[in-house]
C-alpha cells in the first residue's frame, strides 16, 4: 500500500487550522502523515492526486449515511452488503448505518454480527442498526444491550416505525441504560393507511389516496414528549412536513436530546412529481408541497435538522414496473446524495453546513470517533468537487438496485473518491 | 376528425375541442343506434381487448357493445381465475395479449395512475374504464353527453354531484369534464367524503343534500360504495339514506324541476328511493343508451390515430 499525496486540495473541516485554504495532504498507513500549504515529497513510491483544470479538489470528513438498507440477508436481488458498500463509496460514505429490516430481521446478536462479517475488507465501516421490536413486529423489546455489546450502532424499527406509544416510551427508556439512541421514522399508520402520496389539492386533482401531514407531525409530537418524559436519546429521519420542523425546532431549544435528518429527495424534489404517476417516485413518507420543501431547506440551513441521510432503498426492476399502488417504495440514491443535496440546495446553504450534515453531525450525535483533517487524524475522508457537473448513469453504478430516477441527469459534485485504511 | 390524445387516460387530458369532437361522433353514433341495422363497418381490422382486473358488468357490455357495432373484432379478459390470481403482474398481462395482435386496450383496474402506467411501456392505443378513485372518462362524457340532450349548451348550468366523492372515479371525471364545459359545480356528502382541496378546482362544497338539490339543475348521485365500509367513513347505511338518501319527498319541496342523473349500479333505498330512480325526472336509462354511441365515438376517434 503506497502512500498517498493528495496536491492543492482545499480542507473542508471547520476544527483544522487549514479550513478553506489549499494544502498539500500525505497519507500513508491509515492516518493524515502530514498537511502543509506546500509539502515537498521524494518518495517515488508516492501516488500523487492533483486537481485538473477543471476541478477543484475538496477534503472533508468521511460522510457518514445513517439510513441505509443493503437488503442482505433475504432480497439480495435487489441489493447485498458488497454492492451497497460499493455504492456508498461512490457516494463518498466512509461510514453506513444498515437497516434490520432484512430476512431475517436483525433483532440479536446474530444479527448484527452476519454483518459485520458481510462487510470485512471493505473500505467503508459497516455499522448495523438493530431493531427495537422483535421481528420488527412492534410488539417486544428486541434485545438491544446484546446488539449493542456486538457492535449496534443504535436501534430502529426502520420502514416499519412503532405505533405504540407505550412500546416507543419502553424503548426509549431501555436504551437509556446505555445512552443508545432510538432512530425513529415518524409515521402515524393510523393516518398514513392507504395513502399513496402527500393529501393535498394535487392528491385529489389526481385521483390518488393521500396521506396528511399531521401522520407525520402527530408521530414527531407523541415521541418528543415521550423523549421528553424518558430523558433519553431520540433521532427522527426522513422529515418531510414544515410542522416537524417547527416542532423539533422547538424542542431542540428546549434542549432535549433530540436530532434528526432529511433525504436528498425531500429536500429536491415535491409532490409535483407525480403528476403522471411514475412509481420511480414513490417513497414513503411522500414527497411534499414546495412550501414544506422550503421549511426542510431552512431547517438544515439553521442547523434544526442535523444530517442527511440518504433513505437508500434498493428495488429491481419487477418491483418498480408495476401500477403505482403496487409498486415498491424508495430510491437507491446513495452514489449521488450529495450532488442531489448540493442540486436542492443551490447557493441558500453553505457548503459548510451540507459537509457538517454529511460527515460531523452523525459522528457527534453517533458518538463516533471524529475525524479531522489534521497531522496525525486517522483518515476517512471524502475527496471530492463540488462546482464540477457529471452524468449520473446507472448502467455504469455500483448498487445493484434499479430505482434511481436520476439516469441520465446532469447534477452538481463529483465524488472522485474516499479515503480509508482499507481503500487504496 | 382526430383527438388530441393518443389515448383515453382521462379528462383532465382532453382540450375542450376533443370533448366536442367526441359528442359530434357520438351524435353520428347515435343516429345508427336508431337504425334498423345498427351497426356500421368501420373498425373491420381492428382488434380490441376489454381487460377488466375489477369487477363491471354494465361498463364492460356497453364497450364490448360499442365495439361490436363498428365491427372490432373483440376479446374480453376479466381478472378472477385468470393468470393475474396466480401472480401475473399487469404488464405481463397485457405484453401477453399485445403478443396477440390487438390494436387497443379498454382497461378497468383498482389502482389510480395503472393506465398512466400501461400507456408508457406499450404501443397500443390504452382506453381508461375506470382506474381506482381517479377517472372514468368515458362515463363522464356521457354524463354530459345526456346532460346536454336535456339542456343544450351546459355553460353556466348548475351540476350537484352527491355521494362518496372521495373514492369516486365519476365524481372527478364529472369535475374535470363540466367545468372544462364551463357548468357551475358543486359536490354534495358528508365531510369523511369529500377530498382534500376539491375547492381549489373551482367546486362548492356543500353538506346538506337538501340544500345541494335546491341549488342545482341536475344531480348526479353517485353509488355509496358498500365495500369501503371497511374504512370508518360515515357511521352507518341507514344513517346515509336518511340523511343523503334521495326520495319522493324531498324532490317534491322542491321550488324547480332537478334532473336526475345516477352511473349505476343504484343501491335502491340507499342514494335513491325507488320512487325518484323511475320517476319522469330520472334519466337514468337515457345515460346507459348514450353510453353505447359515447364509447362507439371513443373507440372510433382513438383507432384511427393508431392506424394513421
Amino acid at each position: 500500500m503506497s502512500p498517498l499525496l493528495l496536491r492543492q486540495v482545499i480542507v473542508m473541516d471547520s476544527q483544522s487550522e487549514f479550513h478553506g485554504l489549499a494544502a498539500d495532504v500525505l497519507i500513508a498507513d491509515g492516518r493524515i502523515q502530514d498537511i502543509a500549504l506546500d509539502l515537498s515529497v521524494s518518495d517515488e513510491n508516492i501516488s500523487v492526486y492533483q486537481a485538473s483544470d477543471a476541478a477543484t479538489l475538496h477534503l472533508s470528513p468521511g460522510f457518514v449515511d445513517l439510513f441505509a438498507d443493503y437488503r442482505e440477508p433475504g432480497f439480495e436481488q435487489k441489493e447485498t452488503i458488497q454492492s451497497g458498500l460499493q455504492a456508498a463509496a461512490r457516494g463518498g460514505f466512509t461510514d453506513v448505518f444498515l437497516l434490520p429490516n432484512t430476512k431475517p430481521v436483525t433483532d440479536g446478536r446474530s444479527g448484527v454480527q452476519y454483518a459485520i462479517r458481510q462487510a470485512k475488507g471493505q473500505a467503508v465501516r459497516l455499522h448495523p442498526l438493530g431493531a427495537v421490536s422483535q421481528g420488527i413486529e412492534g410488539k417486544y423489546l428486541a434485545e438491544m444491550m446484546d446488539m449493542r455489546a456486538m457492535g449496534a450502532i443504535a436501534f430502529s424499527d426502520g420502514w416499519k416505525p412503532i405505533q405504540s406509544s407505550g412500546l416507543m416510551l419502553k424503548a426509549l427508556e431501555y436504551v437509556h441504560a446505555f445512552s443508545g439512541i432510538i432512530i425513529q421514522l415518524p409515521i402515524d399508520q393510523s393516518l398514513a393507511v392507504g395513502g399513496l402520496m402527500h393529501e393535498s389539492a394535487r392528491s385529489t386533482h389526481l385521483g390518488m389516496p393521500g396521506i396528511p401531514t399531521q401522520a407525520e407531525s402527530l408521530q414527531v409530537y407523541r415521541d418528543i414528549e415521550l423523549l421528553r418524559y424518558s430523558n433519553s436519546k431520540l433521532h427522527i429521519t426522513g422529515i418531510s412536513a414544515a410542522a416537524s420542523v417547527a416542532l423539533i425546532r422547538q424542542a431542540k431549544a428546549e434542549g432535549l436530546q433530540l436530532t434528526c435528518s432529511v433525504t436528498p429527495y425531500h429536500l429536491l424534489l415535491t409532490d409535483e412529481a407525480l403528476e403522471h404517476y411514475d412509481s420511480a417516485f414513490k417513497v414513503n413518507p411522500p414527497l411534499r408541497s414546495e412550501a414544506d420543501r422550503q421549511a426542510l431547506i431552512a431547517g438544515l440551513a439553521d442547523g434544526t435538522i442535523d444530517c442527511i441521510a440518504t433513505h437508500h432503498r434498493p428495488q429491481d426492476w419487477d418491483a418498480k414496473a408495476k401500477e403505482f399502488e403496487s409498486a415498491g417504495e424508495g430510491m437507491a440514491i446513495q452514489e449521488i446524495a450529495l450532488s442531489l443535496v448540493l442540486q436542492a440546495l443551490g447557493d441558500t446553504v453553505k457548503l459548510d453546513r451540507v459537509l457538517d450534515a454529511f460527515s460531523t453531525s452523525p459522528r457527534r450525535i453517533f458518538g463516533m470517533s471524529q475525524v479531522a483533517i489534521s497531522k496525525g487524524s486517522p483518515s476517512a475522508c471524502t475527496l471530492f468537487s463540488p462546482d464540477a457537473l457529471q452524468t449520473f448513469k446507472r448502467e455504469s453504478a455500483a448498487s445493484l438496485a434499479f430505482n434511481n430516477p436520476f439516469d441520465g441527469q446532469r447534477l452538481p459534485g463529483i465524488i472522485h473518491r474516499i479515503i480509508t485504511p482499507k481503500s487504496f | 376528425m382526430a383527438l388530441s390524445v393518443k389515448h383515453l387516460l382521462g379528462i383532465r387530458e382532453l382540450s375542450l375541442d376533443d370533448i366536442h369532437t367526441i359528442f359530434q361522433a357520438a351524435d353520428r353514433f347515435k343516429e345508427v343506434l336508431q337504425q334498423p341495422i345498427k351497426k356500421v363497418p368501420a373498425l373491420r381490422d381492428t382488434t380490441i381487448a376489454n381487460i377488466f382486473f375489477e369487477n363491471s358488468t354494465r361498463t364492460r357490455i356497453s364497450f364490448e357493445l360499442a365495439q361490436k357495432r363498428l365491427s372490432a373484432d373483440v376479446v374480453n379478459f376479466s381478472a378472477s381465475g385468470s393468470s393475474v390470481s396466480k401472480g401475473e403482474t399487469l404488464i405481463d398481462t397485457v405484453h401477453n395479449i399485445l403478443a396477440m395482435k390487438v390494436d387497443m386496450v379498454v382497461m378497468r383496474h383498482s389502482s389510480s395512475g395503472a393506465p398512466w402506467f400501461l400507456a408508457r411501456h406499450t404501443d397500443a392505443a390504452i382506453i381508461n374504464a375506470g382506474d381506482g378513485t381517479n377517472e372514468h372518462p368515458t362515463q363522464a362524457l356521457l354524463d354530459a353527453f345526456s346532460m346536454r340532450e336535456k339542456l343544450g349548451d351546459l355553460k353556466g348550468r348548475r351540476v350537484a354531484i352527491i355521494g362518496d366523492i372521495m373514492h369516486s372515479r365519476v365524481a372527478l371525471s364529472n369535475i374535470y369534464c363540466l367545468g372544462k364545459l364551463g357548468a357551475e359545480l358543486m359536490v354534495c356528502g358528508p365531510p369523511t367524503l369529500i377530498p382534500k382541496g376539491i375547492e381549489e378546482m373551482g367546486v362548492r362544497v356543500e353538506y346538506d343534500v337538501r340544500k345541494a338539490l335546491q341549488w342545482c339543475e341536475v344531480a348526479n348521485v353517485l353509488r355509496i360504495q358498500l365495500e369501503r365500509q371497511n374504512k370508518p367513513l360515515f357511521s352507518t347505511l341507514r344513517e346515509y339514506a336518511l340523511y343523503y338518501g334521495i326520495n319522493r319527498d324531498m324532490m317534491q319541496s322542491l321550488e324547480q324541476e332537478v334532473i336526475i342523473m345516477h352511473p349505476g349500479p343504484i343501491n335502491r333505498g340507499v342514494e335513491l328511493a325507488s320512487d325518484v330512480a323511475d320517476s319522469s325526472s330520472s334519466i337514468i336509462l337515457d345515460q346507459v343508451q348514450n353510453g353505447v354511441a359515447i364509447r362507439m365515438a371513443v373507440v372510433y376517434l382513438l383507432s384511427g390515430t393508431t392506424q394513421a
